[in-house]
Formats: structure tokens, sequence, C-alpha cells
């Protein structure tokens, strides 16, 4: 009879502790569900934003670039720089208008 | 020689002005004046050119960077005439050039006893120094706006 009690309690423990772990396990798996979309939403945000900037992002390309031309080359760059801007400022002088101030420039060292 | 520092004068005028001055000529890669001497003399170019630098820092090594030219008939070295008469910038001959040194004090004896070509000459200057401030107030502008478009990139 004492064996059946301590059995009967043992089992009463065990499916108490199962219960609980089901729970815990369950309401977690709520909570990342809830979570899910937001965290997704964000994966696949950084995942659009990631590549563009992986392959597109201008200044990262040309400054990794630009640390293995000759300091030479690129004094050369920025002096034509400066004769392309000192022309456009010209330019902008003879006619002052908004669009002549921000024209684009062809300059090899912003480019 | 058409100096644009003397426009607007009459022949005798302007030759009167340029007698004050004298004439150099300078090697290629000279140095006419470096940024911060003290700026006793205002110079024209009468051939060649001169190169307007100023230091930039690049990859850690200070280098000097061209932000203007100035060829035959252009005036270099306004800072003689503008207080606190220092230099802003370094003017190098890429070749041979002769510019005529005008000594300020020379200048404004002339002018204190000739006002109207002295006025003649402010005007010049102004101009001058107007077109610079312009220039460069365009240049500063353009970059700025670069630098928006990076930001809001």
């Amino acid at each position: 009879m004492e064996m059946l009690l301590m059995g009967a309690c043992l089992s009463m423990f065990g499916l108490a502790v199962a219960c609980l772990a089901f729970g815990a396990a369950t309401r977690e798996t709520r909570g990342t569900d809830a979570g899910a979309p937001a965290l997704e939403k964000a994966v696949a945000k950084a995942a659009a934003v990631a590549p563009a900037r992986f392959f597109v992002d201008a200044p990262a390309l040309p400054m990794a670039a630009r640390s293995k031309v000759p300091i030479e080359a690129l004094l050369l760059q920025l002096e034509n720089h400066v004769r392309l801007e000192h022309a456009a400022a010209e330019c902008f002088l003879e006619s002052p208008n908004a669009s002549l101030l921000h024209s684009r420039t062809t300059s090899a060292f912003l480019n | 020689m058409n100096a644009d520092l003397l426009q607007g004068l009459d022949r005798s005028e302007a030759e009167s002005v340029l007698s004050l001055g004298k004439r150099m000529v300078l090697t290629s890669g000279a140095e006419l004046f470096h940024l911060g001497d003290v700026a006793e003399s205002i110079y024209l170019v009468a051939r060649g050119r001169l190169r307007l630098t100023l230091p930039i820092e690049v990859r850690s090594r200070e280098e000097d960077v061209m932000v203007e030219e100035r060829s035959s008939g252009q005036t270099v070295g306004w800072s003689a005439l503008i207080p606190p008469y220092r230099f802003t910038l370094t003017a190098t001959a890429p070749l041979e050039t002769e510019v005529i040194a005008l000594p300020r004090e020379g200048l404004h004896d002339y002018f204190a006893a000739h006002p109207a070509t002295g006025y003649a000459v402010s005007v010049n200057l102004a101009s001058i120094i107007g077109n610079r401030l312009q220039l460069f107030q365009a240049m500063w502008l353009r970059e700025i706006q670069r630098m928006v478009e990076l930001r809001c990139a």
C-alpha cells in the first residue's frame, strides 16, 4: 500500500513537472511567435540594406580604393578637382542661379 | 601691361604706379612668398604663372594643394595692403615668371599725393578681393551641399 501511494505521489509529481515544463515550453514558443514578425522584419530590412551597402556604398569602396592610389595621383586628382570647382564657381558668378551653384561635378576625386 | 589692379587709370598714371615697383624674375619652382610671411609688397604678374597653394594633410603628410592660379595681368598678394599684412597663401612659380613687386609704403605715399589714383586702385583692389570672396563662397557652398547630400543619403 505504501509502495502504491509512493508510486502515485511520484507519478503526480512527475505529471506536475511535465505540465510545468510543457507550459513553459508552450509560453516560450508563443512569445517567440509573437516576436517573430518584428524580428523577421528587422532581418529582412537588414538583408535589404546590407547587400546594398556592401556592393553599392559609395564612400566605402572609393576610400578603400583610394588608399591604394599613389599620393602623387591623389594630389593630381585633388588639383583637378579644385580647377573644376573653380570653373563651376566662375560659371555660377557669370549667371547666378541655384542649379548652376549645385551643378554636378565629373571630378574623379569625388566619383 | 594690362593689369587688373590698374584698370581705369590712364597710361601715364598706370606707368607712374608701375614705376614704384621692382621687376623680379622667378625661376621655375621658385617661391614668391610663403603662408604667414609678412606681406610688404603686392605683385602684378607680368608674364608666366603663379600657383597659390594651401597646406593640406594627406595621409599624415602635409602637402601644398593648389587653390588658385594667377597669370599675366593679374594681381597676387593683396595681403600687403590689408591688415594684418600677412600672406594667407603660398605663391610658387610653376614656370619662369616675371612679376612687378609694388611696395606697400611706396603705394601709400603715392596715393596720399594722388588720391584719385589711390581711389581707382582701391576700387580695383576691392573688385579683385570681392571676386575671390564670391568664388570661394560658391566653392564652399558646393562643398556644403555635397556634405548635406551625404548626410541625408
